[in-house]
């Protein structure tokens, strides 16, 4: 007999006396197992779903998507399985796009300043008022700066005839500057644009403080060459990570090494003396020489692993045996960033780490450091325009000064970011201020006039993705759905289409009038080179078809093989190395890092990023501070406690989570919250609801001392010295550990060894 | 025109994860949020231990610094094929699937939780509230699938929605399902490939590939549940003895 609903529903009208029937008499177990009526029927007709291939701009980093569209309402973002960036995949970040584009904190079109600078207080004014009064605030200024964040591709160029003509200072922000690194790929290996790095191919990674699963450059190209690293070849390659936080990518390390801050040059430079030492005959003697000036080992004698230990924690025996297992792989890669190039000794730590790799001739090969070919036609580095902490602060000063007194600023938050040295009170001198951006934030705030931009759900654009995959690449980006908001002479407008409106309206004439028209510029100079995944004789099918597949590649292009080699060298290694020291005062260094959900704070506002477990402490909503446990013990802090950390710079606020896996040196801090304007708006059952980022939790870069890398102004983010004390509060740190129990006891976790 | 009936074959739906190459990213959980419109987690929800999460990344702490490891299990219904929840609901608003899938009808259940209770997995989750979303968010919910009102049990279908438009798409198409047709959202998502899903009935599935692997193992196997969900060990030569794996 099956059950059906009818027969069911007859059971239920016999009530009490059909329940004990099941318990008492039991009901044959092929009675429990039938199949519901429910399924859904066959002659069914589905809603109709269409895909558009588009660009992910949660990241920066041109990873191609597809956005699943039903009745014009954009439904699912996954990543575009032709792309050869995302081939596919997605990151957490990615997967929340939606809710950039449906955010209720949108503002619905341009807006004016009624009240003080930075209250945020505003009215909505038409587009043809907004440009009537931004007009004429363009004309006759002293000195206009464009600041935005890293941006590539055809806006980059739109961007740059803007500034070039206009006399405009264009400024990118990096919220977790990668200065160091840029300055360290174009001096030793002559490069523009970042390598390949073949974790995919590679046998040993040894990595320095590049959290390269979570955020590092293109977390999603790199998750995909590690799951093929772990599990994709015959063999499973080893990686070594050696920071002093554990961070998702030294949690996923087969060896994590804690090594106190700073130091990483030091551990290079010990095993570059190991490899020399011991292991003379397998590296490169041309990088030896370079690097001894000739001398030979005795050149490096002062890093010998005796000598550094002290300093760096790492003993002579972890030393060596890294030195072995780069030697005797046949695949080796270093890596090196993160916080080990954010010290005061940023570029020497990131010389010497690299320079191993120039020692090891991992330069050129299979599972080492390829380098990508510059951005095919048209294209635009989107590091180009990146500015230091030095001219941030500069720029500062010059408003305080009245030197510069106009701001664009588009896609940055630098009230936000540059916290620490109040780039807020420097803004505030200015006599005009425009935003682009899409949301009210602390920028914004600040601003006389908001032109707020599209999404990039509804605008058109092209990205060069740096790190490319190895040859060129060009992320195509168009509107998935119509903009959201289009009110009556109100509404968004692109970014791009603005800038080249008020370009004209200056009486200029731009070379496009509109980023569609630039778009497609850009696909002219692609379409007349006749090569690569999309060629036509015909240049409407060519542009359809490069917007259907999302972008333009080139597999056949490549970047050089080598490069100049230029290590590190003994001059350079003669300059004092200051130790990174914590005192008496601030006996903690503090690590901050980049949160993998809603990273430098720009997902803040989006209530699926903000509700994603933290990898290592699981918690979410609110601003963590981590802390080893026994030490936490030691100063009666527990799970929850509030506590202020403070630096020389200022303080903040957080909840305490002990762990078992920091170092009792460190306290580490994610970035992101802590926003004045941010977000706000409520979720949540209507007992409880709670602003999604307004005023929730603090931001940690407020509390970073402004102290530099020594060789090129960038911010040594990582280089602040802290002390922590309890408020006295307790807040539940809402976290997902303990939502259910595990399901496996202490220990009993399955591993198996790897299989030699 | 003649329309040939292809008659569909018989489907055997499993997923494995293997745990060696999970990165704990979080990328999983998320998709899983945005393709099911499961009700936004926010901080109160956390911090009652109520939050939903059909799909969840388990953290494990070994050892204590400086000789610690992190190690992460990604968790979702097993899909048992002797499912401890089925038998216990009163009204069979949980029952079992000729897919192997077990499926949970939301407008029969009536909320008794017997089933939340009877899950050695902890997947199953309650909707304490009725879901709410701001105005201009609900824009994204997904047309496919149900929104689970207040008082009935929800978790992991194996993205049944998906799984159903597949072969619909197949049938009209005149052809059978091929391997990789179908990926639930979480698999999808995964940057590191870490999770497979596919017919364990089609001996040329990538799901059958793993069949034989060494590192293959269940949770909680000693309970006799007949997981559809199947693990591979995670992979560590510092690995001390273990009961398990």
């Amino acid at each position: 007999m099956t059950i059906t609903r009818r027969n069911f529903l007859k059971w239920s009208g016999i009530g009490a006396l059909g329940t004990v029937v099941f318990a008492g008499c039991g009901i044959p177990e092929e009675e429990l197992l039938v199949q519901s009526p429910a399924t859904m029927p066959e002659d069914m007709v589905t809603g109709l779903e269409a895909w558009y291939a588009t660009s992910c701009a949660q990241c920066n980093n041109g990873e191609g998507i597809i956005v699943r569209i039903i009745e014009g309402r954009a439904i699912k973002i996954e990543g575009n399985p032709d792309h050869p960036v995302s081939k596919g995949k997605t990151s957490v970040r990615s997967q929340a796009g939606l809710q950039v584009l449906y955010n209720p904190d949108r503002l619905t079109g341009p807006m004016k300043r009624t009240g003080n600078r930075g209250l945020g207080e505003f009215e909505p004014i038409t587009w043809d008022e907004a440009l009537a009064e931004v007009l004429p605030k363009l004309t006759g200024t002293k000195s206009v700066a464009m600041i935005t964040d890293p941006v590539s591709g055809s806006l980059g160029r739109v961007i740059k005839e803007f500034v070039d003509r206009n006399g405009t200072r264009h400024m990118a922000l990096e919220s977790m500057e990668q200065t160091v690194l840029t300055r360290t790929v174009r001096d030793m290996f002559g490069q523009e644009v970042m390598p390949v790095f073949d974790i995919s191919n590679a046998d040993y990674v040894l990595n320095f403080g590049a959290d390269f699963l979570s955020t590092w450059l293109s977390p999603v190209q790199y998750s995909r060459a590690y799951g093929e690293f772990r599990q994709g070849h015959g063999h499973r390659g080893t990686l070594v990570h050696i920071e002093p936080r554990m961070s998702m990518t030294a949690a996923n390390a087969d060896k994590w090494h804690y090594v106190t801050p700073g130091t990483e040059g030091l551990v290079a430079l010990s095993i570059a003396y190991v490899l020399v030492k011991d292991f003379a005959q397998d590296i490169d003697q041309e990088t030896l020489s370079l690097m001894t000036g000739g001398g030979g080992v005795s050149a490096l004698a002062s890093y010998a692993p005796e000598s550094t230990v002290d300093a760096t924690g790492l003993t002579p025996e972890v030393i060596e045996n890294i030195a072995h297992e780069l030697t005797k792989s046949e695949h080796s890669l270093v890596i090196g960033g993160g916080a080990a190039a954010a010290h005061i000794n940023g570029l020497f730590n990131m010389r010497a780490i690299y320079s191993l790799n120039l020692l090891l001739g991992n330069i050129g090969k299979k599972g080492g450091i390829r380098f990508n070919p510059e951005p095919a036609d048209f294209g635009i580095d989107k590091r180009d325009a990146v500015a230091t902490f030095q001219d941030w602060k500069t720029l500062r000063d010059d408003l305080s000064s009245g030197k510069t007194d106009t701001l664009l600023i588009h896609g940055a938050n630098p009230a936000y970011t540059l916290e620490s040295i109040n780039f807020t009170d420097g803004a505030k001198n200015a006599k005009t201020i425009i935003s682009f951006s899409s949301f009210l934030d602390e920028s914004s705030a600040l601003a006389d006039i908001i032109l707020p931009d599209h999404t990039y759900l509804e605008s058109w654009g092209d990205h060069d993705p740096d790190p490319g995959p190895g040859y060129q690449t060009v992320t195509f980006q168009q509107p998935v759905v119509f903009p959201f908001n289009q009110d009556v002479g109100r509404g968004t407008r692109s970014f791009g289409d603005v800038l080249l409106d008020l370009d004209s309206k200056l009486g200029n004439s731009p070379s496009y009038s509109n980023m569609k028209e630039a778009v497609r510029a850009r696909a002219t100079k692609l379409y007349d080179q006749n090569r690569g995944s999309v060629q036509s004789g015909n240049f409407e099918a060519f542009w359809i078809s490069v917007l259907q597949r999302g972008g333009w590649w080139d597999e056949k292009s490549s970047g050089p093989n080598e490069g100049p080699t230029k290590p590190i060298t003994s001059a350079e290694m003669a300059a004092e190395y200051d130790v990174p020291n914590t005192t008496a005062e601030y006996p903690f260094h503090l690590i901050p890092f980049e949160s993998n959900s809603i990273t430098d704070g720009r997902g803040a506002n989006q209530p699926w990023l903000q509700a994603a477990p933290d990898p290592l402490s699981t918690a979410t909503w609110e601003t963590w501070v981590e802390i080893n446990a026994k030490k936490a013990d030691e100063l009666g802090i527990k799970e929850g406690d509030e506590v202020e950390i403070a630096s020389s710079t200022g303080f903040i606020n957080a909840l305490a989570y002990p762990n078992p896996a920091s170092s009792p040196e460190v306290l580490s801090v994610p970035t992101g919250l802590g926003h004045k304007h941010y977000g706000n708006f409520e979720i949540g059952p209507d007992m409880f609801r709670s602003l999604v980022g307004k005023g929730r939790g603090s931001n940690v870069m407020a509390i970073i001392n402004p102290v530099q890398d020594k060789d090129t102004g960038a911010l040594a983010w990582s280089d602040t010295k802290v002390n922590i004390k309890k408020t006295g509060k307790w807040i539940r740190l809402p976290k997902f550990e303990g939502v259910v129990p595990p399901q496996y006891e202490e220990g009993l976790f399955p591993i198996v060894k790897p299989e030699h | 025109m003649v329309i040939e009936v292809i008659e569909r074959q018989t489907r055997k739906w499993q997923m494995v994860v293997d745990v060696d190459k999970c990165t704990g990213c979080q990328a999983c959980v998320i998709a899983c949020q945005v393709e099911n419109n499961v009700a936004l987690n926010s901080d109160e929800i956390f911090r009652q231990r109520r939050a939903t999460e059909w799909i969840r990344i388990e953290r494990y702490w070994e050892g204590e610094f400086p000789n610690v490891k992190a190690r992460f299990l990604p968790v979702l219904c097993q899909q048992c094929g002797n499912a401890p929840c089925e038998p216990v609901c009163p009204v069979f608003a949980t029952y079992h699937n000729d897919q192997g899938l077990n499926v949970q009808v939301y407008n029969r259940c009536v909320g008794t939780r017997y089933c939340q209770n009877n899950c050695p997995y902890h997947v199953r989750f309650f909707n304490f509230w009725e879901p709410v979303w701001p105005e201009s968010l609900r824009n994204h919910l997904n047309p496919d699938v149900t929104v689970r009102s207040r008082g009935v049990m929800e978790k992991c279908t194996f993205c049944v929605q998906r799984i159903r438009r597949g072969e619909l798409d197949a049938d009209r198409e005149g052809r059978q399902l091929k391997d990789g047709d179908i990926q639930p959202a979480c698999a999808q998502a995964c940057p590191t490939d870490a999770l497979v899903f596919g017919d364990i009935s089609d001996s040329n599935s990538r799901v059958s590939g793993f069949a034989e692997n060494k590192r293959k193992f269940h949770l909680r196997e000693e309970l006799g549940t007949d997981t559809n969900v199947i693990y591979l060990a995670k992979v560590d030569a510092e690995a001390k003895d273990r009961s398990h794996a």
